[in-house]
């Protein structure tokens, strides 16, 4: 039932583990960089929500952009192109994103908690749809960017160039919306524009990525 | 096209300038007697300019006179002025007036213009600044109807695989940058004289920062791309399509919902563009606003098409 292409992903991704790996060390770096440049510093709300949402966008942005840019230096983008459909390809790199983006929440949520006194959520329920509406949309981004910027020169400054001006409405709204979820236990008045801009930016961007994503695959 | 070549086109354009340098440069600046009052009574300024017209003489002081005027909103007042300018009724003034609330007169300290052609309508606590808002609105309106365009060519493009339209949209977004560019710089200097700092970060700031940095991105693609012309104009006019969706979440969305000095911002209603579909600005304003906006849109067009006649020389030539 899984997408094959989802599923050679995963196989892939089971046999190095890189993505994963690459996406943890990476937040651990972080989180401790945070925590020599501040050490017992008394970190406000809005603070503490803009350092989560920067480490998280930027460890998509380094796990994420391998997706088609891994398989341009193998050579197998060619095989891919020939086997399978360009909404398979599209659907199966959108899922292992979204699935890697996920475990970075996950991770980010777990290292924060840990790691930093004043990162208390108080309303979970609401918490967990920003992330999720913050992955959706961050997955689809990186998905179609990362197929756009494969076969340019100096992909890796590129990328970041390219999607960080794209996601800054995400950023900024996740960014609010979390703070007031830190403020208040029954955030759901206040975190209403946010989640609506959230959700309908996820839904422009997906369906945006999907129809073009055969012009940038074909050859 | 050929039409923006052509005489008439350029006559239009010379035309709509002229008129557009002499209202927003050479007309005197007149308000309402209200605005006086109200500025005296908030502390901001003792004297302010008005345009009345003469309507009544009253008697003589010893060297100066007493006459009622009428406020472009139709509210008569008495006025005091120098006798020796001899003004008759019918005549209309811009004069600096200062209201005496004890004697409830205006005291006019000094005559601007006689029977002007036109005058400039006074916006409170902007004055002169006020002027500023026929550049800096109809350039970030102009941007935007540019990037929109641009993304319109693009789609254009991916649909009919010409070059002719991925020229017209790499033009349309180059001359939309450099608008914005211009819209930016009006809006920072107009910042610097009414909030005091040229840059503060402002959510409205930010978005437009955001706005140039996408479309930098989109050029910076198309240099970085090492493919065949075709393939890199169908990457970059995908690229496009996806950086306007963000467009309308910045320049609409974000600054809406966000404390900021910024007109428009969260719990204000925003003078020109808002949900209500009024505009909040004075009828003279807004009539010299979009002749602004038509005019700074044929701008556009012109320099979208000489842009768009060097890109497809340039490609001709290397191909």
């Amino acid at each position: 039932m899984l997408s094959p292409v989802l599923r050679k992903d995963l196989r892939i991704e089971l046999r190095s583990r890189f993505g994963v790996s690459a996406v943890v060390m990476f937040l651990l770096v972080t989180v401790t960089t945070i925590l020599f440049s501040a050490p017992g510093e008394q970190m406000s709300s809005s603070i503490m929500s803009a350092l989560f949402w920067i480490s998280l966008f930027f460890g998509a942005l380094t796990g994420l952009a391998r997706s088609f840019i891994s398989e341009e230096e193998r050579g197998t983008s060619f095989l891919l192109r020939l086997y399978a459909e360009p909404e398979d390809v599209f659907w199966g790199k959108y899922l292992f994103n979204l699935l890697l983006v996920f475990s970075l929440a996950f991770c980010a949520v777990i290292f924060f908690a840990f790691f930093f006194r004043d990162f208390v959520v108080r309303d979970l329920g609401m918490f967990t749809l920003q992330l999720v509406l913050g992955a959706l949309g961050t997955s689809s981004i990186v998905t179609i960017l990362s197929a756009l910027v494969a076969r340019a020169s100096q992909k890796g400054a590129l990328l970041p160039v390219l999607a960080l001006p794209v996601m800054i409405p995400l950023v900024i709204a996740a960014t609010d919306a979390t703070r007031i979820t830190m403020e208040v236990a029954d955030s759901w008045n206040g975190i209403r524009g946010d989640i609506l801009i959230l959700f309908s930016f996820d839904v422009a961007v997906t369906l945006v990525s999907y129809v073009l994503f055969h012009l940038i695959w074909q050859e | 096209m050929k039409f923006f070549r052509s005489k008439i086109y350029h006559l239009l354009l010379g035309a709509i300038i002229a008129v557009s340098v002499f209202v927003c440069f050479i007309t005197p600046i007149g308000g309402s007697f209200n605005d006086v009052v109200t500025l005296k009574m908030n502390n901001v300024s003792n004297v302010t300019p008005v345009k009345a017209t003469i309507t009544a003489t009253g008697y003589d002081s010893i060297s100066k006179k007493f006459y009622n005027a009428k406020d472009l909103y139709g509210t008569e007042r008495r006025i005091l002025v120098d006798a020796s300018l001899g003004l008759k009724i019918g005549d209309v003034i811009v004069a600096e007036c200062n209201y005496l609330p004890s004697e409830n007169y205006f005291d006019v300290i000094r005559i601007e213009r006689i029977n002007p052609a036109m005058t400039f309508p006074l916006i409170q606590g902007l004055g002169e600044l006020g002027r500023n808002m026929l550049f800096h609105v109809p350039m970030s309106f102009v941007a935007t109807i540019a990037f929109l365009l641009g993304t319109i060519y693009s789609i254009l493009f991916l649909r009919k695989k010409k070059m002719e339209y991925d020229f017209r949209a790499r033009a349309s977004s180059a001359i939309g940058l450099l608008f914005t560019i211009l819209a930016t710089v009006t809006g920072s200097i107009w910042a610097r004289f009414s909030w005091g700092t040229f840059w503060n970060w402002d959510p409205r700031e930010t978005s437009i920062f955001i706005l140039l940095l996408i479309y930098v991105a989109y050029f910076l693609l198309r240099s970085l791309l090492e493919e065949d012309e075709e393939k890199k104009a169908r990457i970059a006019a995908v690229y496009n399509i996806i950086a306007f969706v963000t467009v309308p979440f910045l320049m609409f969305v974000l600054p809406r919902i966000t404390q900021s000095l910024h007109p428009g911002s969260s719990g204000t209603e925003a003078p020109v563009i808002n949900l209500s579909g009024k505009t909040h600005t004075d009828p003279i304003l807004s009539y010299i606003l979009w002749t602004n906006v038509l005019l700074f849109t044929l701008l556009f067009l012109w320099m979208k098409d000489l842009y768009t006649i060097v890109l497809r020389k340039e490609y001709s030539i290397n191909d």
